[in-house]
Order: C-alpha cells, then structure tokens, then sequence
C-alpha cells in the first residue's frame, strides 16, 4: 500500500517528465485492496506447499502446554489434538493492542491487522500512536488522498535516532498528513451517520477538543499473545511487565528444551528477518550441525513512511550514551535526490549521517540515511558495518553516480565543525 | 449431496460451468486435449490425472470438480491464450481451487498430499 502511495506521487512527477496525464488522478480503494489481498492469500498457500514438501506436519490449532513436552489444542471442527516433542519452539508473536482505558476503543476502533483486509475505503482516518506502524499507515493513506491525522502522545518512533525521526514526521506533514501533538485520546462515540466521534486531552495547551472520523485505527504498540499458552503450568519465565518470554542466548527459555524466537522474546528487536535467522540458527544448533548464536546487534531496518527511513547500527544518542560525545564524529549530509530535481519536489528531509568512533581505526558504528528506496540503500553498507567497516575505508569506497547512496561514499562534513552540510549534486 | 464432476473443452465452456454452479467449492483441473485413444498431447496430465482423481473423495460436499480441456499443443503454447490471459494459469496440468489463489501446478499435482491438502483446507 505504501507502493501505491508511491505511484500516485510517481503520476505528479510523471507530468515534469512530458506525460500527458489529466489531473486529478483518482484512486480506487477497492482494486488495491484486492491486489494486496489476493498476494498476501497467495503466499499463505505457498508456505503451506513448501511446509508440506519438506514433510513438515501441520496443525492449524490453538495450542497450549499441558505438561512440559505436551501440547493440546482443538482443531476448528472441535477435535482434540495431543502433540508430544523432545523440543519445542514458542513463536507465537505479537498483536496490536487496543488502549482499554479508551471508551470505546474496542468496539469503535480497527487495528493494523485490520487495515489490510478492509473491503471499503477507510475514509476520514484517525491513526493513534507514534510508531513504525502508525508513520507507515498514515503515511500511505495520505499518499492515496484520505484525510489523515496522527495523534501522539510523546515523541515519534521511540527506540529510534531522534533527529531522524523529526525529519520523518515533518516531510510527512508537509506531505499532508495532520498531527495532533501530545494529545491522547479520551473516548471513542459513534454517531448516527455511523461516523466516529473522538474526543481528545492536548497536554500542551490543557484542553479537550474532539473531531469526527470514518475510521479509528490503534497503533499503540504490540503486545506478546502468550495468556492462552499456559506457560505459567510448565514453569516457562515472562517478564512480568511486558509479558515477554525470557530467553538466554542460545533461545531458551527457564525450561531447558524450551525455545522461544522472535517477537515473543524480551530484548529482541521486533523485525520479522530476525526471527527467522535466530530460528534457523536455532534448528542448526539443536540437531548438531552447528555452535553458532544469533547475532542481534547491527540489524539493519527501515521504516515505510513517504520517505523513507533506513538505518544500521546505533543512534546518535545510543553512541553518545556508550562512549560519550567527545568520542564519536557523526559526519552528515542534506542532499537532494536526482528524481527530485526536475520534478521539482522538496527534498528538504533528504539528509544522512553517519556516526563514527573518533579514535585510531573510526570504526562506523551507525548509518542513518532518509530518501527514497532507503532499504535498498542501507542494506549493502549493513555488510559493512556487520564487517567492522572503518570511516576511511568507506571513503575508499568509491560511489556510484547517478544514485543517493553515493553520498554516503562521500559524507565529509561533521556535526562538530558546525559548517554547512548542504551537499550540491552533479 | 457429496461431490460432482462437470467435463468441458475450452474457455467459454469452462467460464459457463464456473457460473453455473456459481456459490459451491469449485475445483478445476485443466489438462492437455486428448487424440482419438484418449492420450494427452501433455505427458505430465497424463501422469497427474489418475492420481488427481484418487483423491477426489476427499472433496468437500457440495462441491464442483471442472475437468477442462484447454486444447491443442499449438494453442496452448499461445502466449495470449485465453486461460493465460484470464486465469492466469502458467502451465499444464494445473489444479485449483476457483475464486482463491490455492493452486498446484506441473509436478506439484503429482503429489497425493498436496492434491488432498488443496481439497481439504481453508
């Protein structure tokens, strides 16, 4: 959907480029929604295939332990089924969470997991929360001309480098996209024409305001679905505050033939490429081919708002905090995209940095790049990092004109030096 | 009521027997046309179709099973044929579940498990 969003901007630019295309383009909710459906049905039955080829034994089952090596579930039909096993991996994820306290949130309100299998267009849209899912939504909604608002309550992408994340959330607003910030909502009504009516506490200003929407989705975080499993009977530890089960290195958890990867597990980051390495690390430590353990630090992300945000390594702040300011350089660049120029658009948010040890080897120990195709430009120099890529080697690295990754060969100015980091093109 | 087996040849009559019976499970199997001894032009329907119809016991109730034939060699091979234009298919023989993306295609329908999985699961 964020592709869509894309393309509808890709059609405004197309018209610099000579094409004769009569605007406004309008967009049809209901074919992209078939589109993106129909793919993602599609892959469900691939993984079904591939499980049954590689003689993998499927229950579609509720499952929960029963005793250490046993679990039991119905099946949709209402039969039971009893499985045994030397060794047993939880990966049941996370779900999104609806905000209890909200009146109305449960009844009134969607959630990402229902965004996408939507029939209908989703209207006037009031996406709560500051997270990777909520930027990304809105992000796209905007793009396919809905009226869009976000709400936060503090500060965008937590976890995240901070002047980053800023940079995100103002293209966005200059994009379209209405923020309410430092506002929480208070209750959720419906109204007679079946809209929603949202009624909000602003923290800044102490006031309640409130506005009507088609549509209320809750990006407000995840949460582990673990409280059906019965982990407390088998002795497998959560954390009592997030719910997350507890796991070592090696992926157990406080029951030895217990594993348990991704989303679930306390510490991880929540990135869908992670799981997926620790468990086959995991099943290679388990059936003797290998000692190797996941390695969870440098892995690279992005986030999917209508510019994109990708990055590899440590915040600014987090190698501030580990070795303090005097000892790192971030070198940085606001840049401007070659398809940006002609289809004279803002690239104002364009920029990069790259944060670096100061001493001896200055040892890369971050790279943070906003602009467009941001995951495909983060992740080659992710090999780099992973590799203990050095400042000087990466301005050995020679770049590759016309691109925006290019820059990053060529980053030169530091934040110390206070001069200007506007970088020209060609 | 159990299962029922429709056998058409081409398109249009294949589109008009999906609507028929427009609102049951319809499963199709598209095959190769057969010469005068009943053989296939395509080796790989020859060697699907028995094991396809072992397992059309498992076939849910009320449902359809649309035996096709596509046509000729020279047709099929058509890059615009009408079955590669409308529904997609990429490949003879090809089993499906109608209206869903559940598909099994070439050797794939040579597997009793995977032909029973596609019969039997949501």
């Amino acid at each position: 959907m964020h592709q869509a969003a894309l393309l509808g901007s890709a059609i405004k630019d197309a018209q610099h480029y000579g094409w004769n295309i009569s605007q406004p383009v309008h967009h049809t909710w209901s074919v992209m929604a078939q589109g993106v459906q129909n793919y993602v049905k599609s892959l469900n039955w691939g993984h079904r295939v591939q499980l049954q080829e590689k003689k993998v034994k499927y229950f579609n089952i509720k499952g929960s332990f029963s005793d250490p090596h046993t679990v039991r579930g119905l099946t949709k039909a209402g039969k039971e089924i009893v499985v045994t096993a030397d060794n047993i991996v939880i990966a049941t994820g996370g779900r999104p969470k609806y905000p209890m306290h909200v009146a109305g949130a449960l009844e009134y309100g969607i959630t990402s997991d229902d965004l996408f299998w939507l029939k209908k267009s989703p209207g006037k849209t009031l996406v709560v929360g500051a997270s990777y899912v909520s930027l990304e939504c809105a992000g796209f909604l905007t793009g396919i001309g809905l009226d869009t608002t976000v709400m936060m309550r503090s500060i965008p992408l937590r976890g995240f480098d901070q002047q980053m994340a800023s940079l995100v959330t103002e293209h966005m607003e200059s994009y379209g996209t209405k923020f309410l910030k430092r506002c929480f909502p208070t209750k959720v009504e419906k109204l007679e024409n079946d809209r929603l009516q949202v009624t909000w506490k602003n923290a800044d200003l102490d006031t309640e305001e409130t506005d009507s929407f088609n549509t209320v989705m809750w990006a407000v975080g995840r949460a582990p679905d673990t409280k059906t499993l019965n982990l407390e009977t088998v002795g497998v530890k959560t954390n009592s505050e997030t719910g997350k089960i507890i796991v070592d290195a090696n992926e157990a958890t406080s029951v030895p033939h217990i594993y348990a990867v991704g989303d679930i597990t306390e510490g991880r980051p929540e990135l869908t490429p992670t799981a997926i390495a620790a468990g086959k690390l995991l099943a290679q430590r388990l059936f003797g081919q290998s000692s190797e353990l996941m390695d969870y630090d440098n892995v690279p992300t992005t986030v999917f708002t209508p510019l994109e945000y990708g990055c590899v390594g440590l915040s600014e702040e987090a190698a501030v905090q580990r070795h303090g300011s005097d000892n790192i350089e971030v070198y940085h660049a606001y840049y401007k995209p070659l398809e940006f120029t002609v289809a004279e658009r803002d690239a104002t948010q364009c920029y990069m940095k790259m944060v670096c040890l100061r001493e001896r080897e200055q040892r890369i120990l971050g790279l943070h790049f906003i602009g467009p195709n941001a995951g495909e430009v983060i992740q080659g120099f992710a090999l780099g990092i992973k590799c203990g890529a050095t400042y000087p080697q990466m301005m050995k690295t020679v770049g590759i004109h016309p691109t925006c990754a290019e820059e990053v060969t060529k980053l030169h100015i530091t934040k110390r030096s206070g001069l200007d980091a506007t970088v020209t093109g060609c | 009521m159990g299962w029922e087996e429709a056998q058409v040849r081409g398109y249009p009559e294949f589109v008009r027997a999906a609507q028929s019976y427009r609102g049951r499970p319809i499963f199709a199997l598209f095959c190769g046309d057969k010469d005068a001894e009943g053989r296939s032009w395509c080796p790989d329907c020859v060697t699907a179709e028995p094991i396809v119809r072992k397992e059309l016991h498992n076939l849910p109730d009320e449902s359809v099973f649309i035996y096709c034939l596509v046509g000729d060699r020279a047709y099929w091979k058509d890059p615009n044929n009408e079955f590669r234009m409308n529904l997609k298919l990429t490949g003879v023989p090809t089993l499906l579940k109608y209206g869903t993306p559940q598909k099994l295609v070439e050797e794939e329908c040579f597997k009793a498990e995977l032909v029973r999985m596609l019969f039997t699961e949501d």
